[in-house]
């Protein structure tokens, strides 16, 4: 049979100690340094989670991660210290202190998701609920060190407790980034995290003998924050279905379904923000000053005297913000069809510095109407108009693409007004995009075609078309500072066509054949647009 | 699938609507969508007034009279057209057009919801022969027509009015196909025989006869006086296909459904010349469309009757007013007994003139009695035209929403996107609006019956119908109808049965009456009822009145 092992032995050994404790009817040291592995891998995931949060939704990872683990050490040490304030039953508090834990760390992923976009400050919500949570679980090991106190010897309890305590961390900072993010999803996590925190007071409940007069009340309220993680879990699947298809790259911080669209907002480590609508990107916060610089400065540096400007789409304020630039300018109109859209750019902080706060500009009106409806009844006219719809991909905006909407933008423009179109690729949808620009021909205007490089989208095309030709000047010199994209030799640039996007003989689009919106199915389709 | 029809048109022509309805829902097992909540109302064009022309004695006596020049009997577009071109040609005349109905506008009627205007019958007008340049002057002064390619002098349309894109679908093999003649998962010999069709009736569309006149056109009375054509007149449409050797189902059905459309009855039930003339008439060219566009309306023609009468000058328009009786009085005017519906008093309107532009039906019990012409009986089939609020988008696989939405092998004629012309860029996932056509079958050799069943039927009798139809197009969309108004047009359009046409009756009716002091105006005597036909029977008889009483 052979001769037993030291192992075998010292787990003997064990035993008979854990079974003298057991009979002095005291907490169970075996249970409770188990939990504190737990407790360890669920403390140390909650601050990751909030520095990878605060990381996708603000960018400069180190910055956020740094700041985060920071403000959550430090209320470590303030729930440490707290600790002494708490007497009477211990393990009564550590089973309150481990179902709020739960519910605060399983609720942080998705309060700070969920209120991204609606918060004033997302700085002061983050930090206030990191703060909140290190400070809870600061508490956690003094806590237990205290129950477990007299149980063990100095030496062993230090030594087992801080054991478990850092095996815990090791355990939670390896399967973080290669298991829970890409298999679970933030939101996930934290929810799943949390509940494991509330699995530990409910064992250590139902482990330890005192707890019996109290037992029920704290088993039914283990259960109601259960089945609160439960819920969450439930609305973070709605939330987040779309990241989980692995539709984007990039982790979803907003979605919402409006009636007109779904509005889909992500973000990564690098701090870029991407706004999808429909699943189609609009921007990209890292490179979109190239394609709102390309919409607007090839007009406006030529129109020293533009006082009035029409917008139409656009509710992301960027356009704006280069319009802004003009100190010209009296007096922007632009008409979204989306309230939700121009709510989201309006209050939402991040939003709001990248678009410089250019929708609470006293020059701006903003009307979230149908355009083509708005633009039948208006009676203002314009100095420029910018056509910032989304891609012809429908019939129904194919009509915002026709002679007739053309016709009808035309009589809004003051005498040698101009409208600038964002009209597709001219690389992956070329017959599109000269549909545009023959279409626009064919409802009376003399078109200036253009294109710019924008890495999110590719080359991607414009057209400037002039109500009376010979009114626009590559030359206005009148470009405004800092530009990052546009500049006098670059406005020269962007008309040459190399012989891949040259044009190339279309229709004409009308509200009675939507050549466009063919053109564009079969030379997007196969991107899986 | 043609089952249902086949079935369905044996059991309408039995009789009941309870077995009308029987008929079609029986082939259709388990299909009984849930009605409890749609709102509506069932309505009709005001035939309980105008049964009252059967019982004269409950009419009260003129109690007062009144004189004009030309007095218009009947407010729909060849009404109107008269009006129209009297006014155009003499301002002068002083005129009175009565009406019937609330509205003028007859088989061109609108309604309205929330959401949009909608049309409750005619509701659409191909681009027209380019010859007729009649009606594309009305066309340019109402700006459906914005002017004229200085290249080609083709005719410009405002692209606002022409049909939007896409136009048509056809739910077959349950795929929506775009389009309406049957095309995916259609066997290669029916293909053919659909391309030897439309081939054939291309050639007759360019073919001209012996007098040098085309051999089909539109006005139909300009069309070539080539016998060999017009004996075409004498068999029926089926008839003539048989002997071409078109067999194919999908032909026969796109046929049947093509001339339900416009005439209310199949192939079986009208000419060979009419059924030809369905599509070698149709020879209208734009600068900015092809051939075969459409010019349509949410509100459908109510929009050109609506013109029509804009164009019309200042001449009074009496609506709920019921004619009946015409009579010759001593100097040699026309007296016209008009009962005020509102007022319930009767007013004797001396004329030098009258227009009398109302179906035959209705002409037969104002001329004197006995009925003039007693082999011309002109058949009207039922119709029944229903406008859904649905609360989803009608979608399905393949092709999206589109203009006109048919099934293939329906009995129904499927419906029209009310808001498809709305000029916005956005379509709403949410409520839709839609007009369902039915045209509803009717037995030639007793058409009344159709028609006392048509409208001795219930609002829930018709609903059942309708929300069957739309289950069989839409899985799942009947449930989501939220409002059903129904109109049952007891008499719908006029067909161009075997004979009707290029027969003696008709054109005789065309002569003037009452000492050439009235002169009738109405597709009727036509044959068909097309927009077209009502514009120029309309100027017809205006030019008719104005020759026999010259300009003062």
């Amino acid at each position: 049979m052979g001769e037993e092992s030291v192992l075998t032995r010292r787990r003997r050994a064990r035993a008979a100690e854990l079974a003298r404790a057991s009979a002095e009817g005291a907490p169970r040291p075996a249970l409770l340094l188990g939990s504190v592995a737990v407790i360890a891998t669920c403390g140390l995931l909650y601050e990751l989670i909030a520095g990878t949060l605060a990381s996708y939704l603000l960018g400069d990872s180190v910055t956020q991660f740094s700041t985060v683990i920071g403000v959550y050490l430090f209320s470590m040490g303030v729930g440490s210290w707290l600790s002494r304030y708490l007497g009477g039953s211990l393990l009564r508090w550590f089973i309150r202190l481990e179902i709020l834990v739960g519910l605060v760390g399983g609720a942080s992923a998705p309060l700070l998701f969920g209120l991204f976009a609606h918060v004033g400050s997302f700085r002061v919500l983050l930090y206030g609920l990191v703060g909140l949570l290190g400070t809870l679980v600061g508490l956690e090991i003094p806590l237990l060190l205290r129950i477990l106190q007299g149980r063990l010897a100095f030496k062993e309890l230090v030594a087992r407790v801080f054991t478990f305590d850092y095996v815990g961390s090791l355990l939670a900072a390896v399967i973080f980034p290669l298991v829970l993010v890409p298999r679970l999803g933030l939101v996930r996590t934290a929810l799943l995290f949390g509940a494991l925190n509330v699995v530990v007071a409910g064992v250590s409940l139902l482990s330890f003998t005192e707890t019996r007069p109290y037992r029920r009340r704290y088993l039914a309220l283990i259960a109601g924050a259960l089945l609160a993680l439960g819920a969450g879990v439930v609305e973070a699947e709605r939330i987040q279905r779309y990241a989980e298809g692995e539709v984007f790259q990039d982790t979803v911080i907003y979605a919402q379904s409006t009636p007109y669209q779904r509005l889909v907002l992500t973000g990564n480590h690098r701090g870029e923000l991407r706004l999808f609508l429909n699943g189609n990107l609009q921007f990209s916060s890292a490179d979109e000053y190239r394609y709102h610089e390309a919409l607007v400065h090839p007009a406006l540096q030529d129109r020293p005297r533009a006082r009035r400007i029409l917008v139409l789409g656009g509710g992301d304020g960027l356009a704006v913000r280069e319009i802004l630039r003009y100190p010209q300018v009296e007096h922007i109109r632009l008409i979204d069809l989306d309230p939700a859209m121009t709510k989201l750019f309006r209050s939402n902080q991040l939003l709001r510095e990248l678009n410089k706060n250019s929708l609470h500009s006293p020059k701006l009106e903003i009307h979230n109407a149908d355009a083509y409806a708005w633009l039948r009844q208006d009676t203002a006219r314009y100095d420029v108009v910018f056509v910032d719809f989304p891609d012809p991909g429908n019939y129904s905006i194919g009509k915002l693409y026709s002679t007739a909407f053309y016709h009808t933008l035309r009589q809004r423009l003051r005498p040698g007004g101009l409208v600038v179109v964002q009209a597709t690729s001219p690389y992956v949808a070329r017959r599109a995009y000269w549909c545009v620009v023959h279409t626009l021909q064919a409802s009376d205007f003399t078109t200036v075609p253009y294109h710019a490089y924008v890495p999110s989208f590719g080359e991607w095309g414009y057209v400037l078309a002039q109500a009376q030709p010979g009114t626009w000047r590559p030359d206005g010199e009148a470009l405004p500072p800092n530009l990052r994209f546009v500049t006098s030799a670059v406005v020269g640039q962007l008309r040459a066509f190399p012989p891949d996007m040259r044009e190339v003989p279309t229709e004409i689009n009308q509200l009675n054949n939507q050549a466009l919106v063919r053109y564009f199915e079969e030379e997007w389709g196969p991107y899986g647009q | 699938m043609p089952l249902p029809r086949r079935q369905f048109l044996t059991q309408a022509s039995a009789g009941l609507a309870g077995t009308l309805l029987a008929g079609l829902l029986g082939s259709v097992p388990g299909c009984a969508p849930a009605r409890s909540t749609v709102q509506g109302r069932l309505r009709g064009a005001g035939h309980a007034l105008g049964h009252l022309l059967r019982t004269p004695g409950k009419i009260p006596p003129p109690t007062h009279v009144e004189s004009t020049d030309v007095v218009i009997i009947g407010g729909g577009v060849s009404g109107l057209a008269a009006r129209r071109e009297l006014h155009r040609l003499a301002p002068g005349q002083r005129t009175i057009l009565l009406e019937l109905e609330t509205d003028t506008g007859g088989n061109a009627a609108a309604g309205r919801n929330d959401r949009t205007a909608y049309p409750w019958g005619a509701h659409y007008l191909p681009i027209p022969d380019e010859r007729d340049t009649e009606l594309l002057a009305f066309l340019r002064a109402a700006d459906v027509l914005t002017g004229y390619d200085a290249a080609t002098g083709w005719p410009i349309y405002n692209e606002a009015h022409l049909c939007h894109d896409p136009h048509e679908r056809l739910l077959l093999h349950g795929h929506w196909q775009a389009g309406l003649v049957p095309e995916v998962g259609v066997p290669a010999a029916d293909r053919l025989e659909l391309e030897r069709f439309l081939a054939e009736v291309e050639q007759l569309r360019r073919a001209t006869g012996p007098d040098g006149r085309d051999l089909f056109r539109l006005p139909l009375a300009l069309s070539s006086t080539d016998p060999a054509t017009r004996q075409l007149d004498a068999e029926t449409m089926a008839a003539w296909l048989t002997r071409r050797g078109y067999r194919s189902e999908y032909l026969r059905w796109y046929l049947d459904y093509s001339y339900r459309d416009d005439f209310g009855v199949p192939a079986a039930q009208i000419s060979a010349w009419a059924g030809l003339h369905y599509f070698a008439a149709r020879k209208g060219r734009a600068h900015n469309a092809p051939s075969d566009a459409v010019l349509t309306w949410p509100a459908g023609n109510h929009f050109l009757a609506a013109a029509l009468r804009q164009q019309g000058g200042p001449g009074e328009v009496r609506t709920e007013s019921l004619v009946f009786g015409l009579r010759e009085a001593s100097d040699g005017l026309v007296e016209v007994l008009v009962y005020d519906a509102r007022t319930r008093q009767s007013t004797a309107i001396r004329a030098r003139q009258v227009i009398l532009a109302t179906p035959w039906h209705v002409a037969k019990h104002l001329l004197p009695s006995p009925p003039p012409l007693p082999d011309l009986a002109p058949l009207h089939a039922p119709w029944l035209v229903a406008n859904l609020t649905v609360d989803d988008y009608p979608g399905g696989p393949g092709q999206p929403l589109c203009w006109d939405n048919v099934r293939y092998g329906s009995p129904a004629l499927g419906y029209i996107n009310a808001e498809h012309q709305a000029l916005r860029g956005f379509e709403p996932d949410g409520p839709h609006s839609l007009t369902f056509y039915w045209a509803l079958p009717t037995n030639p050799a007793d058409p009344a019956a159709a028609r006392r069943h048509a409208l001795a039927s219930s609002y829930a009798d018709w609903l059942t119908l309708v929300l069957t139809e739309l289950d069989l197009m839409h899985p799942d969309l009947a449930a989501q109808v939220t409002a059903a108004d129904l109109w049952v047009w007891g008499h719908g359009m006029v067909a161009p049965t075997p004979g009707y046409v290029w027969g003696p009756a008709r054109q005789r009716a065309a002569q003037p009456w009452l000492g050439g002091r009235v002169h009738l105006a109405h597709t009727d005597f036509s044959g068909m009822s097309v927009f077209e036909e009502a514009f120029h029977q309309g100027r017809r008889a205006a030019h008719a009145a104005l020759a026999a009483v010259p300009v003062a």
